[in-house]
């Protein structure tokens, strides 16, 4: 039985009295036998807009961040990275440790550097300032080993060895390559091309780190920049040389993760090492310059793809070439055919190592590489054959959500009043409008793993705890929506409280599996506290715990139509007030997601210059939660996608092995200016009644749109992102 | 950044007795207006001075004021978020003003002076980044000459191919502005035109005619033809703010259909802001129309040299120049 057509509510038979008789009457009553979302129009909360609970906190700056935070006797921390990306270090401790306002030293004794700005020592003094000045009186002298920063170097004869696996890792192959040939033969039009995306960084505004606070003893805390409050006690144990269980670890506030922000991570346990030398508290959250360097990024990616179409607009031949650029790591890239169906697959990937840091989770890890590929073919594959790009979008996605999706983003673009449907404009006219469009999907999926509190005072207070960590994603705000709505209470009726590895259990926010894994828990503990309620006043107020209902802020006797204000009936529970946890329930959590996209453009002939002029997204995610912070994320998915598009890259300096760009004025982030009108549309024909998490799809094909539309406009396609005026020029033949 | 004395003179003469000539030239002792930049060459080890003599203290220093015979004369210490606020300034000397608004962000504009800008270092990435011991900072090499070299000079380049960075001095230039320099010895007065100095022509480590102890006091703009109209353009990579990949500083005399004489300045193309005579011969006398513009767009491009990454800016110089004209035209 799926969760669609299961009972939400109950039919109980009570007696009423009317008119002085009684009655027998059929009421509907609360779902008794385990908690539901129940009916989409049935919510207050749920499925509403509610504004951030932490919103004003955030906005006016008085909420704390680990990078906020400042302890008595608190030492400032720095971290030496390698300024090569190969070698070795010989350091000046000594004139370090003699440095005024320094404490402590520690030298990460590397043998071997393998990696630009792979950490080689650490400094901690009196103020941040004294402690930049430990680093320089550490006189690195750094002797360069041969290097290869760019696949190009690293793919070269001769080229020096970046891992003991080879600069060319393992290939793994899917497929049957002759099948794919026959096909191509047969194809009615075929393309083949070679797109290539840059390496792009997170760029969380708050960077890597902790303030580790530990003075001698036997316990510790840690204010933690983390995606997984839960996942540092444990690796800061061993530097610290205490238990897990000796150390809490706090995460209220942080600023921004993308995936990179998972465990103590090599800064974190620096700091630990520091403040066990120290006996001091150690601030250290790392610079901008060493977060570019050594705090991960999304792999870039250089595919070689050739396909086939049949005459009826059919997909029917794919053939790709996959090399994955995460510098010491694998990188990551989503299988071909990317989400479409193609007839005949053939497919090999495999990565190619450089002597930078190793790529790490970011937000849809691989997806929007392998959009980016497909989508572009895609629309080549359309102007060879003269067909139409919907269409054959349509045409070719199996799961006939898509369909319906495209239908509503080509709608809202203006597709059906867009001249080149199946061949790009021309340039020659002064303005050039182009649309492209993308489709992505995702699992959101959660599990077993939270635990959450729910406690009811006497005096009326509600808080609902769990030690989760809030992305900026609105996860504090659902842990109290959620009770909130359960009792019928607004949103000032409920105190959440997160962030502390104290509080109960919660998973890590990685693979957008937080709301699927903590909503139903919340809701768990939310039906489980009401239940205990009913059942302890029923008694007391002389009725049955089914008719007791809690709306509007008020508890309801459906028997005898008596309404007691929230408060006043929290004054009937016992002394030590009532408390019920909550952990997940499958049924209340899903699984997949399908999201499309559009992207309109206006692109200058004359200077390149490429403005968005609007983005359209299309996407399902069973209920939502709370749709303010709902649009918010796929607001923010489609900036960064769109950010990708147009400007950002990581750019290495090929013979002096450095990169060029590690700060934000050279590292370009897309800013107000270049947000065109974004339209985020929630896909409420998904009636599943069930949480799913969402975030990571809606980043997925905005910037395949954008290059598409770029295309479109004027026959410019660009197939190396991002799409700055230099390739656009070039595309149009004027460079 | 390095620790260093800060001296905070209350006018330009104890200003210019803190400034030995030696010291400044040896980068001991540096000046300090907004800020903007020096700090971030502070932080960057780029600067790394004994003492730092801050200007901001001296009055008189920040003012706009007419001169007799219709220039305008501007002080040093003027922000450039007074500067592109002025609304006379806006209506007699739009280039002005609007290349002041395009720089940076608003925080910035609110901070940085007009000295500063016309005074600010390059910001080639391998001058600002600490590991490159590059051509401007006493190395051998200007790497982007066979290296990364897309946002490089196209205009009068080598041996140094940086490009000038600053948007209010292409301005000036199409203004035919001077400034005026005081020292322990007194002031003299530079054109824009020559105050910007070709790595060619002087010192690879400097960009101005700016002596070792030398304060910039003001920029004088001289009085414009009636019917002068001017336009700024600039061609930003990221418009939320960013420098110029290419930027266009316009001054013409029209009659509505002729352009009976124009001046025009590139800025994000060459060590200095370029001022495209060829074009404004092409200019002079035309009718307003697009085959003028697209002459003057050529005219101004000729003997262009890109290096491996930037021959784009051709075309978007062109591009930007001819959008200009139109701009003027419509
Ligand atoms: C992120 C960022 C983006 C920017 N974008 C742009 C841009 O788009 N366009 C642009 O034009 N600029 C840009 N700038 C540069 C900034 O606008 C200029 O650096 C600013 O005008 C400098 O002014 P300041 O008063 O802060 O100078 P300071 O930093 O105080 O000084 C700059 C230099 O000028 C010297 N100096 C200052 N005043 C005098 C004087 N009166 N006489 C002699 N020497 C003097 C100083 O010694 C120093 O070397 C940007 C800067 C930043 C940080």
């Amino acid at each position: 039985m799926s969760t669609q057509d299961k009972p939400k509510k109950k039919k109980v038979k009570v007696t009423r009295n009317e008119n002085g008789h009684p009655v027998e009457v059929e009421i509907e009553v609360d779902d008794v036998d385990g908690p539901s979302w129940g009916p989409r129009a049935g919510h207050t909360l749920v499925n509403h807009d509610v504004p951030r609970v932490d919103g004003p906190v955030k906005v006016s700056g008085r909420a704390p961040y680990p990078h906020d935070i400042r302890l008595p006797g608190m030492l400032h921390a720095r971290v030496l990275c390698a300024r090569i990306p190969a070698g070795s270090v010989r350091l000046d401790l000594e004139s370090a440790r003699k440095t005024p306002g320094v404490e402590v030293v520690l030298d990460l004794e590397v043998k071997e550097i393998r990696w630009l700005g792979q950490p080689v020592a650490a400094v901690a003094a009196t103020t941040p300032e004294k402690a930049a000045d430990g680093l320089r009186a550490l006189a690195a002298q750094f002797q360069a080993a041969g290097f290869a920063v760019t696949p190009e170097q690293a793919l070269a004869p001769n080229a020096p060895q970046v891992t003991r696996r080879g600069n060319k890792g393992k290939e793994s192959e899917n497929g049957d390559a002759e099948a794919v040939k026959a096909a191509l033969a047969a194809a009615a039009g075929t393309a083949r091309a070679e797109y290539s995306l840059p390496v792009q960084h997170h760029a969380s505004l708050e960077t890597h780190g902790v303030v580790v606070d530990y003075s001698g003893g036997d316990e510790a805390r840690i204010y933690a920049s983390t995606q997984s409050t839960f996942g540092i006690s444990e690796d800061a144990a061993e530097p610290l040389g205490l238990k897990a269980s000796q150390i809490e670890t706090i995460s209220e506030y942080m600023g921004g993760g993308f995936g990179a922000k998972f465990g103590l991570g090599i800064e974190g346990l620096i700091a630990c090492r520091l403040a066990k030398l120290a006996k001091r508290p150690v601030h250290l959250l790392l610079t901008r310059k060493d977060e570019f360097l050594a705090a991960g990024n999304r792999s870039g990616s250089r595919v070689v793809m050739e396909g086939g179409i049949a005459a009826d607009g059919k997909l029917t031949a794919l053939r790709a070439e996959i090399e994955r650029h995460g510098g010491i790591g694998g990188g990551s890239h989503a299988r071909q055919p990317y989400v479409y169906s193609v007839e005949k697959v053939h497919t090999k990937s495999y990565p190619v190592h450089t002597n930078t840091d190793g790529s790490r989770a970011m937000r849809a890890p691989g997806h929007p590489q392998a959009s980016f590929a497909i989508e572009s073919l895609i629309d080549e594959l359309c102007y060879a054959a003269n067909l139409d790009l919907l269409e054959v979008r349509k045409k070719n996605l199996a799961n006939p959500t898509y369909a319906r999706q495209l239908e509503r983003v080509a709608r809202e673009i203006g597709w059906y009043e867009h001249p080149h449907r199946t061949q790009p404009g021309r340039m020659d006219q002064r303005e050039c409008i182009g649309i492209g469009f993308g489709v992505s999907t995702w699992g959101g999926g959660g599990g077993e793993s939270c635990e959450v509190d729910v406690r009811i005072e006497r005096d009326g207070s509600v808080t609902s705890s769990v030690g989760t960590q809030d992305l900026g994603t609105g996860t504090r705000t659902y842990v109290a929506s959620i009770v909130a709505e359960e009792f019928g209470l607004g949103m000032d009726g409920v105190t959440a409280r997160i962030g502390s590895s104290r509080l109960g259990n919660a998973n890590a926010s990685g693979g957008s599996t937080t709301v699927a894994s903590l909503a139903p828990a919340v809701k768990n503990a939310a039906w489980k506290a009401r239940m205990k309620f009913a059942e302890h006043l029923a008694p007391l107020l002389g009725t049955q715990k089914e008719l007791l209902r809690f709306e509007k802020g008020e508890l309801v006797d459906q028997q005898s139509g008596k309404r007691i204000p929230f408060a006043k009936a929290c004054a009937m529970l016992p002394n030590e007030g009532l408390q019920a946890r909550g952990t997940w329930v499958a049924d209340l959590a899903g699984n997949g997601i399908q999201g499309a996209q559009a992207a309109k453009v206006r692109v200058d002939p004359l200077t390149g210059r490429v403005e968005v002029l609007k983005m359209v997204c299309v996407q399902n995610c069973g209920l939502p939660i709370n749709r303010l912070t709902l649009r918010s994320q796929i607001f923010g998915g489609m900036v960064q996608a769109l950010s990708y598009a147009l400007l950002e890259e990581r750019i290495m300096e090929p013979s002096l092995g450095l990169q060029i760009n590690p700060n934000f004025e050279d590292y370009k982030l897309a800013g107000s200016l270049e947000i065109g009108e974004i339209v985020a549309i929630i896909d409420d024909e998904d009636t599943r009644e069930q949480a799913i998490g969402v975030s990571e799809a809606t980043i997925v094909p905005g910037h395949s749109a954008i290059a598409n539309a770029v295309a479109n406009a004027c026959g410019a396609r660009v197939r190396h992102l991002p799409l700055t005026p230099d390739k656009v020029l070039a595309a149009l033949g004027k460079v | 950044m390095k620790a260093f004395r800060l001296h905070n003179p209350r006018t330009i003469e104890e200003a210019l007795q803190l400034l030995e000539p030696e010291r400044v030239s040896s980068l001991k002792t540096a000046v300090l207006a907004g800020g903007m930049d020096l700090v971030t060459e502070l932080k960057e080890y780029l600067a790394q001075p004994d003492d730092i003599v801050n200007l901001k203290g001296i009055e008189g220093l920040s003012g706009i004021e007419a001169e007799p015979g219709g220039g305008v004369r501007i002080g040093a210490l003027c922000t450039l978020a007074r500067l592109e606020e002025h609304p006379v300034l806006q209506r007699t000397h739009a280039v002005l003003t609007q290349a002041a608004a395009s720089v940076a962000s608003v925080q910035i504009r609110s901070q940085a002076t007009l000295g500063g800008n016309l005074n600010q270092r390059p910001r080639c990435w391998y001058y600002r980044n600490e590991e490159s011991v590059c051509l401007k900072k006493g190395g051998t090499e200007c790497f982007s000459y066979g290296g990364l070299n897309k946002y490089n000079a196209i205009l009068g380049g080598g041996p140094s191919y940086i490009v000038h960075p600053s948007d209010l001095a292409p301005a000036l230039l199409a203004l035919d502005a001077s400034v005026e320099l005081v020292s322990r010895k007194g002031m003299r007065t530079v054109k824009i035109e020559k105050y910007f100095t070709l790595p060619s022509e002087g010192d690879v480590l400097r960009e101005t005619a700016l002596e070792p102890g030398e304060i910039l006091r003001s920029v004088v703009i001289p009085p414009q033809k009636v019917w002068m109209r001017s336009t700024w353009l600039k061609f930003k990579e990221k418009s939320s703010f960013d420098w110029a990949l290419s930027a266009v500083a316009l001054c013409a005399v029209t009659d509505g259909k002729t352009i009976r004489e124009a001046r025009v300045a590139l800025g994000g193309v060459a060590p200095v802001p370029w001022r495209a005579k060829a074009a404004e011969a092409a200019l002079a006398n035309a009718p307003m129309e697009r085959k003028s513009f697209e002459a003057a767009a050529e005219a101004a491009l000729r003997g262009a040299e890109p290096l491996s990454q930037n021959a784009y800016k051709i075309p978007l110089t062109k591009g930007l120049l001819i959008r200009a004209l139109e701009s003027l035209a419509g």
